[in-house]
């Protein structure tokens, strides 16, 4: 076991009754939980001694500061180093936002608080106890809620923080929630976010992991699909010492959709580590799963997508496809999608490639007077711009934008 | 303009054009005809520097400069343009960010300054209007889903953008409706201002009566092996090529 571990434990224990019963639930999974080494399967690619190693010294970074998104008229919730700040005024009709510590809401917390998230994430259990302020978003049955929700979790250097994040979207109610996380200097940050979509709800998702090389941190976002709920996701992380994310999504009703994207940009001596899976357990649910990056330098992207079919999922429709493109020698990547069929009526199809400049792209660029290096410049962005252009938000793809180009461009440099 | 001399070009080791010679003069437009293989297609590409195009001999100048010692965007930057019979679809990359950087690469060669995006947005608009293209065209991934004479239509878009001083056309009237070959004509005929020149590759007389060519050649087994004047197409409409295996079995026997 881990010193850190131990210690979240000790935590824990001292509060004892003091905690919610839902959150004292997870202290026995937690003592009886193992610390990840490299012999863990889904651990095998991440040196998680990084979590323990990494020195928050002194603060020499101020915390980060939030601006606003133009043409994004955010519902800003925020974070500073794992404490919620101050709840909006006021919200649109159909959305109740509240903190861990509303009375009122234990009752709906206990019905979500670790329902969706699987308990073999240790950090995510270790996240269940350390997590003391957390957020609680419902969004009534028949809502559209216009104004996308942006939950920020800032992270000043030196710092440990940790956040929880839990989402109800009600029957036929459409949101869309932005999870975004800020930090530059060396810190430490568990994130999770449990989603719950109701039958025909509608969740417009986007998690972006944006922080500095020395911000190590593990975190996953969980969905559960009821009947005809739509899930649309988008990913995009720049990885760090140690960047880890699960996600994982719960066909638990037919006709559910989930579409989900991811983007990482690596450079230096960076890690990404995605470990997604998506279990079909009822008939008649599609997915459709695209993971791209770019991985220059010495850095190293690992990608685990697996897809579980369960005997009864017939007419289930999956696709998962990850492609790479590596920009250096030293780069790596370790991808293994695993598809794990038990119904016999199914579309599935998975692919991994590294993915290489189109030479007829480059040509026909060239033919224009673009020159052979910015041509390649171009494609290599396009490849992942892909995914940007499919974000259903233009105005915060048009914001995300420039900031990929300018990580890829200080990617080229080298 | 162009002056192309006795050129010989191989594809994947073989022999394509085979002895290719054709003088183009400022402000003239050429007609190439021939049937499919004759190697109309490989002669854009070689002149244009496509990779795996290689030159065994001859020479091909455009005003004076060598294009057979440049790489591909050099021959643009000087000049040259191909609207490819086959445009190429590049998703991720806006038909916007593709105009913009060829212009200001082609601006760059000439020592000028990078368009303001306001201004270019302006003339790339404005250029959509003329190929009939709504402007959200430059929006989308380059080519990505266009139809088939959506994608000739940006070629012309192209063109008129790059001001260049050489158009060579392969079969920019394939699959087209009279409606859309009207627009690529009226595009190209816009263009015609007594100095630039063009080679029209078409299987088509059609084409060629909104584009009126000064000379008309035929190409075939990798060389031009009869010209004339605009009559020529008509006479080829009518006859097609069979003629020419008669001219073969003659040029063999003789
Ligand atoms: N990449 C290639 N590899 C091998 N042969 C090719 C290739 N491209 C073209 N060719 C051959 O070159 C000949 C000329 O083709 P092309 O120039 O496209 O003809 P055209 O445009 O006149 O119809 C054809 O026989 C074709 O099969
Ligand atoms: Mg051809």
């Amino acid at each position: 076991m881990s010193n850190w571990l131990s210690a979240a434990v000790e935590q824990a224990q001292a509060l004892g009754e003091q905690m919610p019963a839902w959150r004292q639930a997870s202290l026995p999974l937690l003592q009886g939980a193992r610390w990840p080494t490299r012999k863990t399967e889904a651990w095998k690619y991440l040196p998680v001694n990084v979590w323990e190693q990494i020195k928050l010294d002194a603060p020499a970074n101020p915390t980060p500061q939030l601006q606003a998104i133009e043409g994004v008229d955010s519902i800003d919730l925020v974070f500073v180093d794992g404490r919620l700040q101050n709840l909006p005024a006021s919200l649109p009709a159909g959305l109740t936002i509240t903190t861990f510590a509303d009375a009122d809401s234990q009752q709906a917390i206990a019905e979500l608080f670790g329902q969706i998230k699987p308990g073999r994430h240790v950090f995510g259990l270790a996240n269940d106890l350390l997590a003391t302020d957390g957020l609680l978003v419902q969004v009534a049955a028949g809502a559209a809620i216009e104004q996308p929700l942006r939950i920020v979790n800032l992270v000043s250097a030196g710092e440990e923080a940790h956040t929880r994040v839990l989402v109800r979207v009600g029957a036929g109610a459409r949101v869309s929630v932005i999870e975004e996380s800020l930090g530059q200097g060396p810190s430490r940050n568990t994130a999770y976010a449990e989603y719950l979509l109701e039958e025909s709800a509608s969740l417009e998702h986007y998690r972006f992991a944006l922080q500095g090389s020395a911000a190590v941190n593990v975190g996953g976002a969980h969905f559960k699909l009821q009947q005809q709920a739509q899930l649309n996701s988008t990913l995009v992380g720049f990885g760090s010492q140690l960047s880890r994310l699960d996600v994982d999504v719960i066909h638990a009703g037919e006709q559910a959709n989930a579409k989900l994207n991811a983007i990482y940009l690596l450079d230096g001596k960076e890690l990404f580590d995605l470990h997604s899976t998506i279990e079909h357990a009822v008939p008649n649910c599609t997915t459709e799963e695209n993971v791209r990056g770019i991985v220059a330098d010495n850095s190293r992207a690992v990608f685990n997508g697996r897809i579980h079919i369960h005997r009864n999922a017939q007419k289930t429709l999956a696709e998962l496809n990850n492609r790479n493109l590596l920009m250096s020698d030293r780069a790596e990547i370790d991808t293994k999608p695993e598809l794990e069929i038990y119904a016999d009526d199914v579309r599935c199809a998975h692919g991994a490639t590294v993915a290489a400049i189109d030479k007829k792209a480059l040509y026909y660029m060239q033919s224009r007077g673009i020159s052979r290096s910015q041509a390649q410049v171009m494609l290599s962005f396009g490849f992942i711009n892909e995914l940007v252009e499919e974000m259903p938000n233009e105005a915060l793809a048009d914001w995300l934008r420039p900031q990929l180009r300018e990580r890829f461009a200080a990617m080229e440099v080298k | 303009m162009l002056s192309i001399k006795d050129l010989y070009a191989n594809v994947e080791e073989k022999q394509i054009l085979k002895g290719l010679s054709l003088d183009i003069k400022p402000g003239e437009v050429h007609a190439i005809m021939g049937p499919n293989g004759a190697g109309k297609s490989t002669m854009g590409y070689v002149l244009s520097g496509r990779d795996g195009y290689e030159v065994e001999s001859g020479s091909a100048q455009l005003n004076g400069v060598d294009l057979l010692e440049l790489e591909a965007e050099e021959r643009a930057r000087a000049g040259l343009f191909l609207a490819f019979q086959y445009p190429v679809e590049i998703p991720g990359v806006s038909n916007l960010e593709f105009l913009k950087a060829a212009v200001d690469a082609q601006r760059a060669a000439r020592g000028e300054e990078a368009v303001s995006s306001k201004d270019f947005l302006k003339m790339a608009r404005e250029a959509c209007k003329q190929v009939n293209l709504p402007a959200d065209f430059l929006k989308r991934g380059v080519n990505e889903g266009f139809s088939g004479g959506e994608k000739k239509r940006n070629e012309i878009m192209q063109m008129i953008l790059l001001q260049p001083k050489l158009c060579i056309l392969d079969e920019s009237d394939s699959g087209l409706d009279i409606d859309a070959l009207q627009v690529v004509a009226e595009g190209v005929n816009s263009q015609r201002d007594g100095e630039r020149s063009f080679i029209v590759v078409t299987h088509y007389q059609r084409l060629l009566d909104y584009i009126k060519p000064d000379y008309v050649h035929v190409l075939s087994e990798g060389r031009i092996v009869r010209s004339g004047d605009a009559s020529l197409a008509l006479e080829l409409e009518e006859q097609g090529y069979a003629w020419l295996k008669e001219q073969r079995a003659a040029d063999e026997t003789a």
